[in-house]
């Protein structure tokens, strides 16, 4: 048997300091919007990151998830951990929300590992919310 | 990429409440028979993750407005079945209170308080073992 695929999650923490804040509104305008999210404060995130392929008919396996983690953690996690968001070139005129920050590690990861192997990436602010992106757009 | 990314938000709820899985044209027996230990009263610990679709905004990076959510699932939802007996809330009247079709009802209660197509998936998970999806209709 080849070519049968499936799916890998692997999944990821990072734990960063963020606010919400946009630089080109008044200070007021940020309290109006975002609120207590205008202090700065930080998550435990985690993050779920979802292989898709064939299932290689020699090792069993959809990807060597050693790689998976090298490369999640060289591009995210040793980016993001103990980190303020807001310093990171990726959030300069980016809210770090957790919308963005699911994009962004998209972003990140889609040239390493190819979209025709990455499938999806969850960010979990906390158990209670998170984010998915597949890197659809309209 | 063309045009803006669309994210898929996930809120998780939770409320307790007692209920039991009995259909009203049937005996006790007959329900004891279909339902096994669910036809006798009891209660769950729901989680009650609603799923949201949208665009981030280019400027406050928030595809949801989360406080609006939150009131709104709390209105719709949760506020109705807390701390009640599921057959005994108005809104679920005729519905038997299984975890798919409470994520059915849920999402009929739901929808008409967001945007427009907002809404994408409500799960009901009734215990650590038992999740259950309604993403709106039929296939």
């Amino acid at each position: 048997m080849s070519g049968e695929r499936a799916r890998s999650t692997r999944r990821f923490a990072f734990a960063a300091g963020h606010r919400y804040w946009v630089d080109g509104w008044p200070a007021a305008e940020n309290e109006r919007v975002f609120g207590r999210l205008t202090v700065p404060h930080g998550h435990n995130y985690t993050l779920d990151v979802t292989i898709e392929g064939p299932i290689d008919p020699r090792t069993g396996m959809v990807i060597d998830l050693a790689e998976l983690k090298r490369v999640v953690t060289e591009a995210v996690v040793a980016r993001f951990d103990h980190a303020d968001l807001n310093a990171d070139a990726a959030f300069q005129g980016r809210v770090p929300t957790t919308e963005n920050i699911a994009v962004t590690v998209w972003e990140l990861l889609a040239p390493k590992l190819g979209t025709d192997r990455l499938v999806q990436v969850r960010v979990w602010e906390d158990p209670t919310l998170y984010v998915e992106y597949r890197g659809g757009a309209r | 990429m063309i045009g803006d990314p669309v994210v898929e938000l996930t809120r998780v709820y939770h409320a307790s409440a007692a209920h039991r899985l009995a259909h009203p044209a049937l005996s006790d027996a007959a329900n004891a028979s279909v339902y096994g230990a669910c036809a006798r009263p009891h209660g769950h610990n729901y989680y009650i993750e609603v799923t949201v679709a949208g665009r981030p905004d280019p400027v406050t990076g928030m595809a949801v407005d989360l406080a609006a959510l939150d009131a709104a699932v709390d209105r719709a939802v949760i506020s109705r079945v807390d701390h009640q007996t599921l057959e005994a809330v108005p809104e679920l009247a005729g519905v038997i209170t299984t975890g798919e079709s409470l994520a059915r009802a849920f999402w009929r209660l739901l929808a008409p308080e967001l945007p427009e197509a907002a809404l994408t998936r409500v799960t009901v998970v009734e215990t650590a073992k038992n999740r259950f999806e309604y993403e709106g209709g039929a296939r």
